[in-house]
């Protein structure tokens, strides 16, 4: 997760519902609508195009992707494509470790990032302010710069080329840390006064009765998780070089990179690259209201 | 009183903190530093830098920056591709996401969620899959030169031509500039197939910064376009008089993020060969990778890597600073809510006449 | 209440320390030795070959071994090295061989072979370091002219019109471009434009001095530059093929230049009919380049001997003919070569290019200007060509002099 989606997520946590009013249309106005309407409809199509092209693609033969590119539907449907990526394609193996390093890293994340969080705002300690004043210079790190320093710590550690190296280094980030913080914040501190004079201790106090009043803000972070770490890439490339322990995202680009050999087998590597989309779509579509209504996401940039 | 009920909070307050900075720490301030080492050292990639290295001062990056050579005429390079990248992408992904947001949140606007899912989906997706998807598109005979085909347009061999789309009109320009390149090759522009990634770019951010613009524009309200429009102020200006300086905070937030992000691409550049065609889709951040892990020059690679890094500090400092006079302060913030009291004043007395 | 803070805590610390002990350690190759072999594979046929011949030997010597297909060869054996983890055996091609003997890589063993003196000297010169002979080549390829008899046929040219020199490539292509189909075409790169370029007399090293921009030179690209300004000669991505094979092929082009691997097409294009030739000879004679690869031994590796034993192996005559039958290359030393030139005659001519072939330049950080060449040449069509050669001139020159150690 990048410093996009933490201010993104923060900025727009609490917003308002459009009151929907009703006016009398003009014939101007009406116009205008309809030409709002194909313009919005013709870049939707745009938008969504090469999503569906690709799906049809994906059940063409090799030769009819390459002649009929724009045809959504296969002039002779071929499961080819499939059939090899079941087969000589460890996708499964793939899929497999993407899914263990999704799980373990996104549930890692949730939970220390909240912990995390929850210390930093409502807690009382002893050089908190330098810690968060360290938290926000972290966030400031791009990701990129880090590539090769830490492919030397996961050398020097004996961490390189395995799931430990590939998991540990992403299970906290700066920017959920950020996100539960200001969550924290906006919770009246009264519940919390009121149930550690009931008697609770600290982690009761935080696992039972503010961590549930989080809930959108845990579910963010989990969908942001999820989202970063099943589509990562430049970690996975420098913290690993087996085949065996490739994940989905690594496994397609070499797919996509030339070690097919020759000829163009796109349908190929359309299916992977849509089959790897599938899970993300899912927790897009399910969570769906939660997502555009607080506006987080990924940066591609 | 409150210290006897806070009293164990020191102790928690470290303790759940503490996986935190044990992480971070250990993968990001201590990597941090052994490439700083590097950057500073001759090590050759064999055992640990730590043994078996020597310390040469700055020499790595006077090799990339100042001595003239085939190091920095390659920084050279992927400093261009990657200005021509940010200076397209940016303004093209705010001023769509600014568009979509705005359309999208038109009241009349029936299907809102619909749109809104369309264009946000690419966000979603890694830039893998998308990749891939567009190396498919954006062949000599596919998808997307087939449609410039109906318009009568010969689209060119996208991800093989080297040309940048200035160079018919800045071929000519004399000198040598910056960075070993000449002025010729800094004015030539992006490259073709840098415009690709270009697209790509817009492609798939845009859907985000319209979600953040989206939000922005539901805090900003409709009573105030209602007045300004029964003020007599037309779509437009209502839009840039009005709705537009309402937004500078979030458009500052999308630049800020954009500039960031754009800066860092990689996994494209990797995806379509790495530079091909003629070095013209290299990046820093690709180059330092490539300076490491291909060419064993470990040294080289770390220093392009904190060159890199500094870049983006000193650009995000820099933005920051040249546009906080504009932010709203808390007096800036009443400023503008007398004005709009003044403006929904006047259109009540409108409607009345 | 406490304890289960410090419970969630330790668990914490559990989980942790439990990923961290399924890191993978080290390759440890004690007794009964076990080899991993890292192979940059051109398809099944090489890989299950490979595998065969290293489990035959294995089988003989109370060993085991892995084969590994890289899919980037370069990148995981750069991190193999880095990570402490590089493989037992492996493949070193010729254009990184200079960088990772100069950093002191890899292990001097192929002196000592007992057949060292069987191979042929441009190989041996290409994998020798600072006057060492440091590891066996396994095989080569050279570069030939790749004709598609149907096409051939069809444009009425006959065995007397197989291009000699440079004026009948020329007219041949001509005669061969169609509508639908180019006369010539290979890949726009240093691997393929440089034979040109020696083929006019030129050389990019002489010695301790860089000769890249000299007249012939010059006269090589200036030949290609006329071929294509013509229209009788494309580069693959301008029809839209991969490489030079696929073009070939698909019937895209009539004519490619390429090495003995073109044998790999068939499996996609299984109708196209091919021959190969010599390349045409230029204004200063024959020349072809040779391409090789050697079995790489990192250095201070605990497998040294087993591996030294396996390369032995590989490298004997007969187990190079089964290499050569499976998947198309050419077997390294002189006395196998001649003979599977005799058993396969659609491959002789590429073993008699190896007479006067030249490997292209290879020394310690030549790769990079070579990468940057190949990129400018990107700009050869209607461009500059002397411009190309001077950049070539000083970023080879100041390579050359750093590898050195000046």
């Amino acid at each position: 997760m990048t410093t996009t989606e933490a201010a993104a997520a923060v900025a727009t946590q609490r917003e308002r519902a459009p009151r929907p009013r009703k006016r009398m249309i003009s014939a101007g106005a009406r116009a205008t609508m309809i030409l709002t309407y194909v313009i919005l409809g013709l870049l939707a199509l745009i938008y969504i195009y090469p999503f569906l092209i690709s799906v049809g693609s994906s059940f063409k033969t090799d030769a009819d992707a390459t002649q009929n590119p724009l045809n959504l539907l296969p002039e002779t449907w071929s499961f080819a494509a499939y059939e090899r990526l079941f087969t000589t394609v460890p996708l499964l193996q793939w899929t497999a470790n993407s899914a263990l390093i999704t799980i373990i890293v996104t549930a890692c994340r949730v939970f220390f990032d909240s912990l995390a969080g929850y210390a930093l705002s409502r807690l009382k300690w002893r050089g908190q302010t330098i810690v968060f004043a360290g938290l926000i210079a972290v966030m400031a790190v791009p990701n990129v710069v880090l590539l090769i320093p830490r492919f030397l710590i996961l050398k020097q550690l004996g961490l390189y080329d395995s799931f430990a190296g590939m998991i540990i280094p992403i299970i906290i980030d700066a920017a959920g840390i950020f996100i539960m913080k200001q969550f924290f914040e906006s919770i009246p501190v009264s519940v919390e006064e009121a149930a550690r004079i009931d008697g609770a201790g600290v982690f009761r106090t935080y696992w039972s009765i503010v961590l549930p009043m989080a809930r959108p803000a845990l579910i963010t972070l989990f969908i942001l998780s999820f989202q970063g770490s099943w589509n990562e890439f430049s970690h996975f490339l420098i913290s690993r070089q087996s085949a065996d322990l490739n994940t989905l995202t690594t496994g397609v680009a070499s797919l996509t990179s030339g070690q097919l050999g020759s000829g163009n087998q796109y349908p190929l590597q359309l299916a992977a690259a849509v089959l790897m989309s599938i899970p993300v779509a899912v927790i897009f579509f399910v969570f769906q209201k939660r997502i555009l209504s607080t506006s987080e996401g990924g940066e591609k940039g | 009183m409150s210290k006897g009920i806070r009293g164990p909070e020191g102790r928690y307050g470290w303790l759940f903190v503490a996986p935190a900075i044990l992480i971070i720490g250990v993968f990001l301030v201590l990597p941090i530093l052994l490439a700083l080492y590097v950057s500073l050292s001759n090590w050759n990639g064999l055992g640990s830098p730590l043994g078996n290295s020597g310390f040469v001062g700055g020499e790595n990056y006077s090799k990339v920056l100042l001595e003239s050579g085939l190091a920095q005429r390659d920084f050279g390079t992927a400093i261009r591709n990657n200005l021509y990248y940010v200076l397209l992408v940016v303004p093209l992904q705010t001023a769509l996401s600014l568009f979509l947001a705005v359309q999208v949140n038109r009241r009349l606007l029936k299907g809102r969620g619909f749109f809104r899912t369309a264009f946000y989906f690419p966000s979603v997706t890694s830039s893998i899959a998308i990749t891939t998807i567009f190396i498919f598109l954006f062949t000599s005979s596919g998808a997307v030169n087939q449609v410039i085909g109906w318009f009568g347009i010969n689209g060119p061999n996208w991800f093989a031509t080297p040309t940048g789309i200035f160079s018919p009109l800045t071929g000519g320009v004399p000198g040598d500039g910056p960075l070993g390149l000449d002025w010729a090759a800094w004015l030539s522009g992006p490259s073709v197939a840098m415009c690709v990634l270009i697209i790509l770019a817009v492609f798939t951010t845009s859907g985000t910064f319209m979600l953040l613009f989206l939000a922005a524009l539901q805090n900003v309200g409709e009573e105030i376009e209602d007045a300004a429009s029964v003020d007599g102020a037309g779509a437009f200006r209502t839009f840039f008089s009005v709705t537009l300086p309402m937004l500078k905070p979030t458009l500052f937030t999308v630049l800020t993020l954009g500039l960031i992000g754009t800066w860092q691409v990689f996994d494209q550049i990797y995806l379509t060969g790495g530079g091909d065609p003629g070095k013209t889709t290299l990046t820093p951040a690709f180059l330092a990778y490539d300076t490491s892990f291909y060419n064993l020059k470990w040294g080289q690679g770390a220093a392009i890597a904190f060159i890199l890094f500094g870049i983006i500090v000193a650009l995000t400092l820099l933005q920051r600073w040249v546009l906080r006079d504009r932010d709203l302060g808390a007096s800036g913030v009443r400023r503008q809510k007398r004005a709009l009291a003044r403006l929904m004043r006047d259109a009540a007395a409108g409607a009345k006449r | 209440m406490r304890a289960r803070t410090w419970g969630a805590a330790l668990l914490t610390v559990g989980v942790v320390a439990g990923l961290g002990a399924c890191a993978s350690g080290g390759g440890d190759s004690s007794g009964g030795s076990e080899l991993s072999i890292l192979i940059g594979t051109s398809g099944d046929a090489e890989t299950a070959a490979v595998q065969a011949a290293a489990d035959a030997w294995a089988a003989d010597n109370d060993a085991t071994v892995e084969v590994v297909v890289a899919s980037d060869l370069t990148q995981q054996l750069s991190q193999g090295f880095a990570g402490g983890d590089a493989p037992d055996l492996f493949y070193m091609s010729w254009d990184q061989f200079a960088t990772y003997a100069s950093n002191g890589y890899l292990d001097p063993y192929a002196a000592d072979l007992p057949n060292a003196g069987d191979f042929y000297p441009a190989l041996t010169d290409t994998f020798t370091y600072d006057g060492t002979f440091t590891c066996a080549p396994k095989d080569f390829s050279t570069l030939g002219l790749i004709i598609n008899t149907d096409l051939w046929a069809a444009a009425g040219l006959t065995d007397a019109d197989i291009p000699t020199d440079w004026d009948s490539l020329e007219a041949a292509a001509t005669k061969l471009t169609t509508a639908d189909t180019v006369g010539l075409s290979f890949g726009l790169e240093y691997a393929r434009l440089g034979v040109f370029m020696n083929q006019a007399g030129g050389q990019l090293v002489d010695g301790d001095t860089v000769t890249a921009d000299s007249p012939e030179n010059l006269e090589g690209l200036q030949y290609v530059q006329k071929l294509h300004d013509a229209g009788v000669l494309k580069w693959p991505s301008e029809i839209d093929a991969g490489w030079g094979g696929e073009a070939l092929g698909a019937g895209k082009a009539a004519m490619v230049i390429e090495g003995p691997w073109i044998k790999g097409i068939q499996g996609d294009f299984p109708d196209t009919n091919y021959a190969s030739y010599e390349l045409p000879a230029g204004p200063g004679g024959q020349s072809t380049f040779t391409f090789t690869n050697c079995w790489g031994i990192p250095a201070d590796s605990d497998t040294a001997d087993a591996a030294t034993s396996l390369v032995e192996y590989l490298t004997a005559d007969e187990q190079q003919l089964a290499f050569g039958d499976a998947f198309g290359v050419l077997p390294s030393t002189e006395s196998a070569a001649a003979t599977y030139a005799e058993q396969h005659p659609e491959n002789a001519s590429f073993v008699a290019g190896n007479d006067y072939a030249v490997s292209p330049v290879n020394f310690a950080g030549s790769a990079t200007v070579i990468s940057d060449f190949n990129a400018q040449l990107a700009n050869l069509a209607g461009g500059d060509a002397k411009a190309i050669l001077e950049s070539l001139q000083s970023s080879l020159q100041e390579a050359l002099d750093e590898a050195n150690g000046n």
